[in-house]
This record gives structure tokens, C-alpha cells and sequence, in this order.
């Protein structure tokens, strides 16, 4: 019991560090880690929803962050407002928000640790099928639109002007990645997702110089991290969630040693 | 063929392009000068469509000029092309941009696609950089690979702006000895100028714009007076013989 126990708590780690790693170089190349950090806070409001709602909790954050990504975009095209602010503004209000709902609860019996630092060993069966599945759309997404991302991730503008679908593309992206930060937050938590959206990428882009290369190396330095800081958080009774994101930094530091010289 | 009618632009209440009626027929070597700040650059991205309209027509073809931009292709070299130099791309990749328009959604380029590409870098002079990472390209041979893009498309037209401004003066001469052979080939090319040395060399036509047209006229007839009156106190003309 034990042992389906701890594999799943590993292929949990596994599957929700790599899925996190795939969007990694886009999220890194576009300069929109940011907005990583930001929807994983804005996701905050959504659980604070679920919860006092009695809903299910995914689904209704899901669905708040996206339509919070989407919203962000379309008002800061509209009123021409700078999108960092926007971005803040909503990110900052939405806690606000989660913290007067969960506070209307007269009950406390919210863990907002587990929320905050994420607990993989709470991911169950069913969440596992839904990383599984989280992980093959991330890897389809990635493969199927890889040009259109490519081209993108260059130049939002020229892209455009040659007419790559930019706006098509770029709202499935921000879905994507809305639901990447959503699904990942019971295994990764709203402080330290952001962290493995932008770890991998950046010790990836130390190592390689082609983008399909960068991806797979930046799923792989997710899947080591993954198994390591579990193994380090095991054996040493440490928060799995941090100690795979301490392990990401270190991979970090020594791709900076082994980066070619310029 | 390009016609522009009745064209304002305005930003923030300010005119920055006022009753411009300009027709350019096809195959004609147009340089558009004037002075900083004349509405050069706003009138090539209104006719690209990278600036909405907001007053008067401009057609391509004698279609609206966005029709048009949404079924064929168009070559356009932007004066600064704004990119990450550690982007993990090598100079082909970006020329293959070109051809995006072509390739099916979710469809990567197919080996003749590639082929196309590498034969417009051979034509613009820079397939030793074909599989160089753009990082380590130098303003000119990057300007080079960004007009491989314009032209890979087979666009008949190719419009730039300023392109001398990341070349060296040598280079200059070059570039436009390069675009005056695609000219020579067939297409029509609107080019935004502050070399006027250089434009009068190479240009048939020269469209002189201060927010309003001073004239548009082939490039022998465009004296001193017509500059004087574009550039205002802005140019001192020096008879320098050419």
C-alpha cells in the first residue's frame, strides 16, 4: 500500500514538473513569466470560489483563470493599458478577492498551506489520469502548433504581418497554459509553479541552441528534478514541492558552468 | 498597382498625414522622402495594414488594400526588426517566415518550401549565413536575410522601410544596387529614404512627403526647390554635382 502510494506520489512529481517544463521555454523566449506567476495567484480567487460555493474546485479556478487571462488581454488591448499593470492589478485583486471569500467562511477548515506550497502527495488516482492527460495535450499542443509557436515567440508583429494565425494561436497558449498552472497547483502550489515554468527553460537555453532540443532538455531537467526532489524530500522529510524547485535551481547553477562560451 | 485616396491619419487629434492621393503603377522604383516626423513610416504600415484606417481608401490591384494583404503575398522590410539575439534561430528559419502564409496551420515547411528559401538568400546575397544562429549576424547581413523574407514569398511588391539605417554607407550602395536588380526583375518597390544621394541613384520615382505630398515625380525631375519645400528648414541643399 505504501509503495502504489509512493509511485504515485513520484509519477505525480514526474508528470506535473514536465508538463510545467514543455511550456517552459515559450513562457522563458516570451518574456511572459509574469503572467505565469500572476495566474497562478490569480488562481487563488477561483479556489476561494470553489470553496465557499461547495464547487468543484479545478473545474471553477479553471475556468476563473482563463476567463481572467482572456480578460486581460482584451482590456488591455481595448483601453490601450500597459499589460504589466493590468496583469498586477488583477493579480493583486484577486487575492484580495480569495481572501474575503475564504474569510466569509465562519468554519475554517481551509489548508491554505497545501494551496500556497502545493503537496504531491495529495495528488490521487484520478488527478494522476488528469496530469497524464494534461501532459499528452501539452506535448500534442506543443507539436502540432510548434511552427505558429516558433514564429511567435520571434515576433508577435512580423509573425503577424505573414499572417501566422497569431491570435488563434496565442489565445489556445494562454488556455493551455491557464490550464497547465490550474491542474499543476494541488502538486506544485500557487508560490512555486511559476518557478518550474521558468527554471527548465532557463538551464535548457544554457545547454542548447535549437528549440526542439531546448524543449526535451527542459523536460528532462524537469523529470530529474522531479524524481530527485522527491527522493531528497523522502529520505529527508522535506516539502516535496520546494525541494524540486531547490534541485531545478542547482541543475540551473551548473548549466551556467557548462554553457559554451559565447 | 497601389492607390491611395483621400488618406488622413491622425494621432491624438493631430494630423499626421493630411489628403494624400498617391498612385504607384507597377513596376516603379519609389523612394518616399521627407523629413523626420513627415508620416513616411505611417504611410507604408497603413498600407501594409499594420495601422488601421482611418480616413480615405487605399487600394492594391484595384482591390481594398486589406482584401488584397489577406490572399497575396507582401514583401516588407521594417526599419527595426525587434528580436531577442539569444532567440534560438538560425538565419533560414526567419527567412522561412515568409512563407507561413502559404503552409497549412500546424503544418511545418516541406523540403521545396526550404529550397525556395535558400534560393532567395542565394538572390539576396546571404546564404553563407543560411544556418548561422541569428545572434551572431551583423546589421547588414541580417538586413539581408529580412529581405530573402520579403521576397521568398514571390511577392510583387516589397516595400521597405529605411533600409539604410543598419547598413554602412558601402553597404548602402550595395543593397540598393541589389534592390534595383530585384526592380529590374519585375517587382515594385516603395522604399522610405533619408539618403536622398542614394535614392536619386537608384530610384525612378521619388514621392516627397511633409504630412502633405509635395510632389511625386520621376527622379530627375525632383530638384532642389521640391526638396527645399519637403524638408523646410530642416535640409540646407549643397550642390555637391550629383
Amino acid at each position: 500500500m505504501l509503495y502504489f502510494f509512493l509511485i504515485r506520489a513520484l509519477l505525480g512529481a514526474i508528470l506535473s514538473s514536465v508538463s510545467l517544463a514543455l511550456f517552459s521555454p515559450f513562457v522563458t523566449l516570451r518574456r511572459v513569466s509574469y503572467l505565469g506567476e500572476a495566474l497562478s495567484h490569480i488562481a487563488f480567487a477561483g479556489i476561494a470560489i470553489a470553496f465557499v460555493l461547495g464547487l468543484h474546485t479545478q473545474a471553477v479556478t479553471l475556468v476563473f483563470v482563463m476567463a481572467v487571462a482572456l480578460a486581460i488581454g482584451r482590456l488591455s488591448q481595448k483601453y490601450k493599458l500597459e499589460e504589466a499593470n493590468t496583469i498586477t492589478i488583477f493579480l493583486s485583486v484577486s487575492m484580495a478577492l480569495g481572501i474575503i471569500l475564504i474569510s466569509l467562511r465562519k468554519v475554517y477548515t481551509f489548508d491554505l498551506a497545501s494551496y500556497l506550497f502545493g503537496n504531491v502527495l495529495m495528488v490521487s488516482t484520478s488527478d494522476l489520469i488528469v496530469l497524464g492527460v494534461l501532459c499528452l495535450l501539452s506535448l500534442g499542443f506543443i507539436i502540432f502548433f510548434f511552427k505558429e509557436l516558433f514564429y511567435l515567440s520571434y515576433n508577435f508583429e512580423m509573425a503577424g504581418f505573414y499572417r501566422v494565425p497569431v491570435s488563434l494561436v496565442n489565445h489556445l497558449f494562454l488556455a493551455m497554459l491557464a490550464a497547465n498552472i490550474v491542474i499543476n497547483l494541488k502538486a506544485a502550489g500557487i508560490i512555486l509553479v511559476s518557478a518550474q515554468l521558468i527554471l527548465p527553460a532557463s538551464t535548457a537555453f544554457n545547454l542548447s541552441r535549437k528549440l526542439p532540443s531546448m524543449i526535451a532538455v527542459s523536460a528532462i531537467v524537469a523529470a530529474v528534478a522531479a524524481v530527485g526532489g522527491f527522493a531528497m524530500s523522502w529520505w529527508l522529510d522535506l516539502p516535496t514541492g520546494a525541494a524540486i524547485v531547490v534541485l531545478e535551481f542547482i541543475l540551473f547553477l551548473i548549466s551556467l558552468l557548462l554553457r559554451p562560451k559565447q | 498597382m497601389i492607390r491611395i485616396e483621400d488618406l488622413n491619419y491622425y494621432i491624438a487629434g493631430n494630423p499626421i498625414l493630411e489628403d494624400i492621393q498617391l498612385e504607384i503603377t507597377d513596376q516603379e522604383f519609389v523612394a518616399i522622402i521627407g523629413p523626420n516626423g513627415a508620416g513616411k513610416s505611417t504611410l507604408i504600415k497603413l498600407i501594409l495594414g499594420l495601422l488601421p484606417l482611418q480616413d480615405g481608401k487605399i487600394w492594391i490591384d484595384d482591390i481594398p488594400h486589406l482584401e488584397w494583404l489577406s490572399a497575396h503575398p507582401m514583401g516588407y522590410l521594417p526599419q527595426r526588426e525587434e528580436y531577442d539575439r539569444r532567440f534560438p534561430a538560425n538565419a533560414l528559419d526567419i527567412v522561412m517566415l515568409g512563407l507561413a502564409a502559404e503552409t497549412k496551420l500546424g503544418r511545418s515547411f516541406t523540403s521545396q518550401q526550404r529550397e525556395r528559401g535558400i534560393e532567395a538568400m542565394h538572390t539576396t546575397g546571404c546564404i553563407d549565413q543560411a544556418f548561422k544562429p541569428i545572434g551572431g549576424l551583423s546589421g547588414g547581413e541580417m538586413q539581408r536575410v529580412l529581405l530573402a523574407r520579403a521576397i521568398v514569398g514571390g511577392s510583387k511588391y516589397l516595400i521597405l522601410d529605411e533600409p539604410e539605417s543598419s547598413v554602412d554607407q558601402p553597404g548602402v550602395q550595395d543593397f540598393f544596387a541589389l534592390l534595383k536588380e530585384l526592380n529590374m526583375q519585375g517587382r515594385t518597390i516603395i522604399t522610405v529614404s533619408h539618403d536622398l544621394h542614394t535614392v536619386s541613384a537608384y530610384c525612378n520615382f521619388i514621392v516627397c512627403l511633409n504630412r502633405r505630398l509635395h510632389c511625386h515625380n520621376q527622379a530627375e525631375m525632383v530638384n532642389a526647390e521640391l526638396i527645399q519645400k519637403t524638408f523646410g528648414k530642416a535640409v540646407r541643399l549643397i550642390d555637391k554635382g550629383y
